[in-house]
């Protein structure tokens, strides 16, 4: 199922049959730096605009439009090609692109071997730029092109289109923290490494340097040169190592075999997982009820069976729609007070596409419970939910009634009541001048 | 006989004890109008308003019961409180209150008075003082006679030291409890000495009723065996003294097992163990007493004796053996603080931290008691005097008394309606000699005092019908003559042939300055009530400098705030004191209350308010915390702030975790508690300290900054905050609310997201070292 | 940092004529102070403390010099000594895990400087940083004298920390159980003597009327708060909420003699048969009554200011 979506995604965008459009919003703002006209990338802007995006340009330097205003983002996604660009206008800070974030508003930022704003920003996303001007170089596979333009491999990846052939890079590696939030796209070649020179001399000098400490290495297939992020709020951004990697002359640019380079899908690839067209999962509804009925209770009672459904729609660009997506099979249940009581997966019901459910009993504790879902997998859209309920003790006249343990008790009641009874009315019945006696007696 | 003022002589008796009982029943309804009147202080100097803290919950729960009757209150599981462990509620109180409010409330809007359930739980305390000062007139009736009983009726009525819980707002267990505490000593009594079962099941009902409202009952279940066995050693054991006691105790124990929350404790706890071996005695003596009449063989009589001792010998090493086993549960800690004064704070320091736990100073009792502080003895030495079981029941309840409440500043109550009672036998002894007009001979010894109604007079008439009824009757040892005969013993009757006072001027003096006590008492009584009684601790009072009265009225004013401005399942964090009071006010669920069942859950509060930012975070989160309040006084000296509750919250934190918090680390080097630039750092990193100062400094502009209940001079430069941010801090900033921040979308720690938010640059990192991969 | 610990280590090595390790050495110094290492210069102190440590160490510093006049220091000690005398009980591999140590401020001026304590006695707990039971922090934990200064505490505290539960047994009280015994016995032999006196009402209600008058004059209050007699030279405790010994047996006193004087007048003087001494005596005790009344007042003036009524004072 989801090899099928994956292939069917680009081959309908390849064919430009339809138009595929974001799951949030159409408008696109591009800040390219003057140095970089549009018309260089018109490749990879074409492609945009033949989905369905609505693009925006404008310079670092200008004032409008603006970015973000009062805390309202003007745009539904920012792209900024600006990797040598040292100033912007006040509206574009490292500041506000977070906040930017935080409102929803995904980001395609490329970055150079430049110290720029953009550098100081990229560390908040535990990417870790190598010192400024040094560049990737490889001296490997041979090739007639600089040390400095790889092509590099790109390795399966669910968010890319299976098979893509090889990019043409030009640009900065860095290292990755270890944020799980970064979704690793595109590594560096295991034989590149990051340097100041093209001479193979000040390679190993580098090595020395690295190992004795100071400085760190930047080097080999750990570091990364195309890395996204999918922040909490469930917004995205990628940083691209090389602004050129979606320009026009790297996208006609033939690989050393001479064969058609992958940049133009690559590119496309990389803007439709950026800007939610991809791997975009969201829950749709949530319910919950006792094992024998429908209606959604206000709480429950100990030892209660509960069902659980939730329902996960997939967004689906082709379509411009979100489908129900029984495309998952691990997604888990947590019955939480403080810590998880239950714990269990969440079967996909095949008579309702989409719909997931569990059922499970309440566990002998009563506090207010969450039914928690969290998922969390690289590359797709978190899925979140938490439903309080609480769970009480059951009422007073909820406990089994008769017991055969408590015999001796209920044995004990009707020995005294009988032999109460018993005694009053041989009391009563009993000899007058008797009972007068015994009340003397009690006088003395 | 001479007298020493005329009386006169024409009043047939039955108008003189008419005109004395309507007499009664006028100064009865004014005593209860005074006692009402005197506790309305607080509506009329506030408004009318639930006070303090344990009002506000109950006042929650009545409105519950109120609104949707007793079953589902019954039922009632609170998931607001403790969050997220949930409170049931119907298992956890004492619905006696509530109950007694639902039933009034019902009543009223039967007969279609449709009053607010709130007005009614303000103004239940009131109400309920005058049935104490009733029930206290009925005891003292029984001990001396109907003039003590209106002098202790009084006293009870206007008596600071029971007003501190009964004033109207404070909606507390108490509040009713007092009147039954009495009442059900009064219906013992007379159970006792009429030998009534009748009156034994009274004192069981009211009992059940005590159980049912407050948790001193166990001072009932305590204070009766324990006179009983007193009187059995005195060998005083009577076959009344029998009846009253099985019935109370068969009756009474049965009935307060189904209390909810009391369950089976009287039978399975050692508080209730005294009860039942007394009960176990009193059979078998009653036994062995049966046993002795019927059977003449001295033989016999002991082979029978030896074994009823055995039989109980037996019985008390059953219970030792059950309780060293754990069948049956030792003293609760509440229960044993009270004998191991030093337990409390060793082992449960959370009991220990509650003010109203500690012991009482000389001018607590004094400002709460005055005068009757020192006539209590006086009337002590007169029950001595007496030593019928009724006063032997008060001397014990005296003593017993006296040393509870000098160990909890709480139990005062207890101790009050005792005081009142011999302090009111001991005043009306007195007045009785000295307004008695007729003087004894000087040549004495011949005086006629065994007929003296010709010339009786109309303050004591009662007291010579009865003297002459004493004169006539049997032994005091006989029931009947007991009752009639409440006042004149034997022995004064003897003596009482060359008492008496000469003259008018002694009269005076003596009456003069004894009504001159009584007045002060009373004014007493006005100024500690209005003054300290009668603030709602919700709003407090201050003085402007023109003397007028400014009203401080943060509390609501922040609890409204919450109210209005946080989404309704927000869950607020606050140390248990303001947990009763932001359920109650605010409506939103809180973490801990101050029904303080789970000691974990309030040392994690502790604990996330002494530790730093980055370790209370965590805590913070996993209890879904959204808003965090704390109570700070330092800018206009309210002293029972947070800050000055700290140590107690880091106690209780230590407490479960030794290896992370710990007590001296809050200290400085020499061991004092600051809280300006020599603190120490654990008490500078603390959330407390930081939440309680942040932004303080800056009110002063530039000047010195100072802590008005510590008075310490607070550091210039102020804490910071990362994860938590001001959301609300009230007028005289006595509340301040904080919201704790959400997580960082990128995943960043929030102080480090802050430090870039603010601009400042991240120290460069390097790669992390992945040469093993390359290998 | 790590140099001077290396030189210091082979200081420590040349001292000591065989090759010892600290464990070992250390071990020895334990042996030798009967459980409790007593240090003298602060080359022990950083032998103790080594940053290599496998073993914990409970310090104590205390200032045991009578000149000094720290009471605490001579209550604690004993305590201190004892339970590090129970540790050597533990058998070996287990004892050698944890030292005790002691250090007067007499002795070792300069650790107390390095730590900048200024208040003594002060218990430092030191965990292993490196073995099985290392920690990562190396910062002591206090002892946390709020539970006092006895040794029960004391070792049931530690003993979380220590490899074992520290085998202490509070020694039994010997003398008080014989003083009880005594007591007991010597109750029993008068009992015949004494049987009158206690069947008397008067007896029994002379202590009820004590008891309650101590009672009701905080008595416990002073008991559960420690506090003095006397203070400075003041016997009246400020403030409302607080009061001194000798407060107690003042108002109870008071107290005493008000209820007295009530009695007097109740009781004792309508059985005067002379009219002339009774009215002196009925002026005597109202005027008694009178004037102490009003020293009460005055006295719960002074302990509560805003009290707004006197009589004579």
């Amino acid at each position: 199922m989801l090899a099928l979506w994956s292939l069917l995604l680009p081959l309908a965008g390849l064919a430009g049959l339809v138009h595929a459009k974001s799951s949030s919003g159409d408008s696109v703002l591009v800040v390219l730096e003057p140095g970089l006209p549009k018309e260089d990338f018109s490749v990879f802007f074409s492609n945009l605009k033949e989905q369905g995006y609505d693009l925006t340009f404008r310079a670092p330097k200008e004032v409008t439009p603006k970015v973000i205003e009062d805390d309202i983002p003007a745009f539904a996604h920012v792209i900024l090609f600006a990797p040598e660009s040292k100033a912007y206008a006040a509206d574009i800070t490292p500041q506000s692109l977070v906040t930017l974030l935080s409102e929803k508003t995904n980001l395609l930022v490329a970055v150079g071997p430049k110290t720029t704003p953009l550098t100081s920003l990229a560390s908040e996303f535990s990417l870790i730029l190598p010192t400024p001007n040094t560049p990737l170089i490889s001296h490997f596979p041979k090739r007639d092109t600089p040390a400095t333009v790889i092509p590099i491999e790109v390795a399966s990846n669910s968010l890319l289109t299976a098979g893509t052939p090889p990019v043409w890079f030009s640009g900065v590696s860095y290292a990755l923290g270890n944020n799980p939030l970064l979704v690793p796209i595109l590594a560096a070649p295991a034989e590149s490494f990051a340097s100041d020179s093209t001479e193979d001399s000040g390679a190993d000098a580098l090595v020395d340097a690295s190992e004795k400490g100071g400085e760190g290495l930047w080097a080999g297939s750990a570091t990364s040169v195309v890395t996204g992020f999918q922040t909490k709020d469930g917004s995205r951004v990628t940083w691209v190592g090389s602004v050129t990697l979606f320009s026009d002359e790297f996208a006609h640019k033939a690989l050393p075999n001479g064969k058609a380079s992958g940049n133009e899908q690559f590119a496309k690839d990389v803007a439709a997982w950026t800007f939610q067209e991809k791997s975009v999962l969201r829950i749709e509804s949530v319910s919950h009820h006792h094992v024998n009925g429908t209606s959604t209770p206000d709480f429950y009672t100990t030892n209660d069976e509960i069902v659980y459904s939730v329902k996960v729609s997939k967004y689906d660009p082709k379509t411009s729609s979100w489908k129900p997506c029984t495309c998952r099979s691990d997604i888990q249940l947590e019955f939480t007070m403080l810590d998880p009581h239950v714990r269990t997966t969440l079967v996909a019901d095949p008579s309702d596409p989409g719909s997931y459910t569990a059922s499970f009993r309440a566990p002998d504790r009563h506090g207010v419970f969450k039914f928690v879902i969290d998922y969390k997998r690289k590359g797709w859209s978190s899925l979140q939910s938490s439903t309080t309920v609480p769970v009480v003790p059951p009422r007073h006249d909820g406990y089994p009634r008769f017991l055969s343990a408590a015999w001796p008790y209920y044995a004990g009641a009707i020995s005294t009541s009988v032999g109460f009874v018993v005694f009053s009315a041989l009391f009563l019945a009993g000899d007058v001048r008797d009972v007068k006696k015994g009340k003397g007696l009690k006088h003395e | 006989m001479p007298v020493a003022y005329p009386l006169p002589k024409d009043l047939s008796p039955a108008t003189v004890a008419n005109t004395a009982s309507l007499l009664r029943i006028v100064a009865l309804a004014l005593i209860s109008g005074a006692a009402i009147a005197s506790r309305l202080f607080a509506v009329v100097n506030f408004e009318s308003i639930i006070h303090e803290f344990d009002p506000w919950f109950n006042y929650r729960a009545t409105k519950v019961l109120a609104e949707k009757g007793f079953y589902e209150f019954w039922n009632w599981f609170d998931p607001t409180a403790w969050y997220p462990l949930g409170r049931v509620v119907g298992g956890t109180i004492y619905p006696g209150l509530m109950a007694t409010s639902g039933v009034i409330y019902s009543f009223l809007h039967a007969i279609n008075l449709p009053v607010d359930i709130r007005n009614i739980c303000v103004m239940l305390a009131p109400g309920f003082s005058a049935l104490t000062a009733w029930a206290t007139y009925m005891f003292t009736k029984e001990l001396k006679d109907e003039s003590a009983g209106l002098l202790a009726a009084a006293f009870m009525g206007i008596v600071p030291g029971y007003i501190s819980r009964s004033v109207a707002g404070s909606y507390d267990n108490e509040a009713i409890a007092i009147f039954l505490l009495m009442f059900t000593f009064y219906a013992w009594i007379k159970a006792l000495k009429q030998g009534s079962a009748f009156f034994g099941t009274v004192a069981a009902v009211f009992y059940f009723y005590m159980v049912a409202a407050w948790g001193g009952y166990a001072f009932i279940t305590n204070m009766i065996p324990l006179h009983s066995l007193v009187l059995i050693l005195m060998g005083r054991y009577t076959n009344r003294l029998y009846v009253a006691y099985s019935s109370w105790y068969a009756i009474g124990t049965l009935s307060s097992m189904q209390v909810p929350f009391v369950g089976f404790q009287p039978v399975s706890t050692s508080e209730h163990m005294g009860a039942l071996g007394v009960f176990g005695l009193l059979q078998i003596i009653a036994f062995s007493q049966l046993i002795h009449s019927h059977l003449p063989s001295k033989q016999f009589k002991t082979v029978v004796l030896g074994s009823v001792i055995s039989i109980g010998l037996l019985g008390t090493a059953a219970i030792v053996t059950l309780t060293v086993r754990g069948s049956i549960a030792p003293w609760t800690g509440r229960f044993y603080s009270m004998w191991d004064t030093g337990y409390a704070k060793k082992y449960i320091p959370i009991i220990a931290s509650v003010s109203e736990h500690q012991p009482t100073a000389w001018p607590s009792f004094f400002m709460d008691l005055q005068f009757l502080i020192f006539l209590f003895p006086a009337g002590v030495v007169y029950c001595f005097k007496q030593l019928r079981d009724e006063h032997l029941f008060v001397i014990i309840y005296a003593v017993v008394a006296s040393y509870f409440a000098g160990v909890m500043v709480r139990l005062m109550l207890t101790l009050t309606p005792i005081v009142c009672v011999t302090a009111a036998v001991a005043l009306s002894e007195l007045l009785d000699t000295y307004i008695d007009p007729q003087e004894p001979d000087a040549s004495a010894e011949v005086a006629d005092v065994a007929a003296p109604s010709d010339n009786a007079s109309a303050a004591t008439p009662s007291k010579k019908v009865k003297k002459a009824a004493a004169a006539a009757s049997a032994a005091p040892s006989n029931p009947i003559s007991d009752l009639v005969n409440a006042n004149a013993p034997a022995k004064t009757k003897k003596a009482s042939k060359s008492r008496g006072i000469f003259g008018l001027d002694t009269r005076i003096a003596v009456i003069f300055n004894t009504t001159m006590m009584l007045l002060f008492f009373v004014a007493h009584c006005t100024w500690v009530t209005s003054s300290a009684y009668s603030s709602p601790s919700v709003v407090l009072a201050s003085t402007n400098p023109d003397g007028s009265q400014h009203i401080i009225d943060d509390f609501r004013e922040a609890y409204y705030w919450l109210r209005q401005n946080t989404a309704e399942d927000a869950v607020v964090m606050s140390w248990w004191d303001y947990g009763y009071q932001i359920a109650g006010m605010a409506d939103r669920p809180t973490l801990v209350d101050n029904n303080t069942w789970n000691n974990t859950h309030i040392a994690t509060v502790g604990k996330a308010m002494s530790s730093s930012e980055e370790v209370a975070y965590p805590i913070l989160r996993k209890h879904d915390v959204d808003y965090i309040l704390i109570i700070f006084g330092g800018l206009i000296g309210y002293s029972g702030d947070d800050i000055n509750k700290f140590l107690w919250m880091v106690r209780i934190a230590q407490g479960v975790w030794p290896d992370e918090i710990q007590e001296p680390n809050y200290f400085t080097p020499q061991g004092d508690y600051r809280i300006d630039d020599q603190a120490s750092q654990a008490m500078k990193d603390s959330l407390m300290y930081k939440m309680s100062y942040y932004r303080f400094s800056d009110l002063f502009g530039g000047q010195q900054a100072t802590d008005r209940v510590r008075n310490q001079a607070v550091p210039k430069v102020g804490p910071t905050l990362d994860y938590i941010e001001e959301a609300y801090t009230s007028e005289n900033w006595i509340v301040r609310i904080y919201a704790v921040k959400k997580e960082d979308p990128l995943g960043r720690d929030l102080k480090s997201a802050n430090a870039f938010a603010e601009g400042k640059k991240r120290k460069r990192t390097k790669p992390m070292t992945r040469r093993r991969a390359i290998i | 940092m790590r140099l001077s610990i290396f030189a210091l280590l082979s200081l420590s090595l040349g001292l000591v004529a065989a090759k010892k390790s600290p464990q070992e050495e250390l071990t020895e110094l334990a042996a030798a102070g009967n459980g409790v290492i007593k240090v003298t210069n602060e080359r022990t102190f950083d032998l103790l403390t080594l940053p290599s440590r496998n073993w914990s160490a409970a310090i104590q510093f205390t200032a045991l010099n009578p000149q000094r006049k720290c009471k605490p220091c001579s209550e604690f000690d004993p305590s201190f000594t004892a339970v590090a005398k129970a540790w050597t009980t533990v058998s070996e591999p287990e004892r050698s895990d944890h030292f005790w140590a002691t250090l007067d401020f007499d002795e070792a001026q300069q650790v107390f400087q390095k730590l900048s304590l200024a208040s003594a006695p002060v218990v430092h707990f030191y965990m292993p940083l490196a073995g099985p039971r290392g920690r990562a922090k190396d910062t002591p934990l206090k002892y946390d004298f709020s539970h006092g200064f006895e040794a029960g505490p004391l070792a049931e505290q530690l003993s979380s920390h220590t490899p074992v539960p520290i085998p202490y047994k509070a020694p039994i009280d010997w003398a008080s159980w014989a003083v009880y015994a005594a007591f007991g016995l010597f109750f029993l032999v008068t009992l015949p003597l004494v049987a009158p006196f206690l069947q008397n009402r008067w007896v029994w209600a002379a202590g009820s009327i004590v008891t309650s008058l101590i009672m009701t004059s905080g008595y416990m209050f002073t008991r559960i708060r420690g506090m003095p007699m006397t203070s400075g030279g003041q016997w009246i405790a400020a403030g409302y909420q607080s009061q001194y010994g000798q407060e107690t047996q003042v108002v109870a006193a008071i107290y005493g003699l008000l209820g007295g004087s009530f009695l007097m007048l109740t009781m004792v003087t309508p059985t005067q048969t002379s009219p002339a001494r009774q009215r002196t005596q009925v002026y005597v005790w109202t005027a008694i009554i009178f004037v102490v009344y009003s020293i009460l007042i005055a006295l719960f003036k002074m302990k509560n200011r805003g009290y707004p009524f006197s009589l004579l004072f």
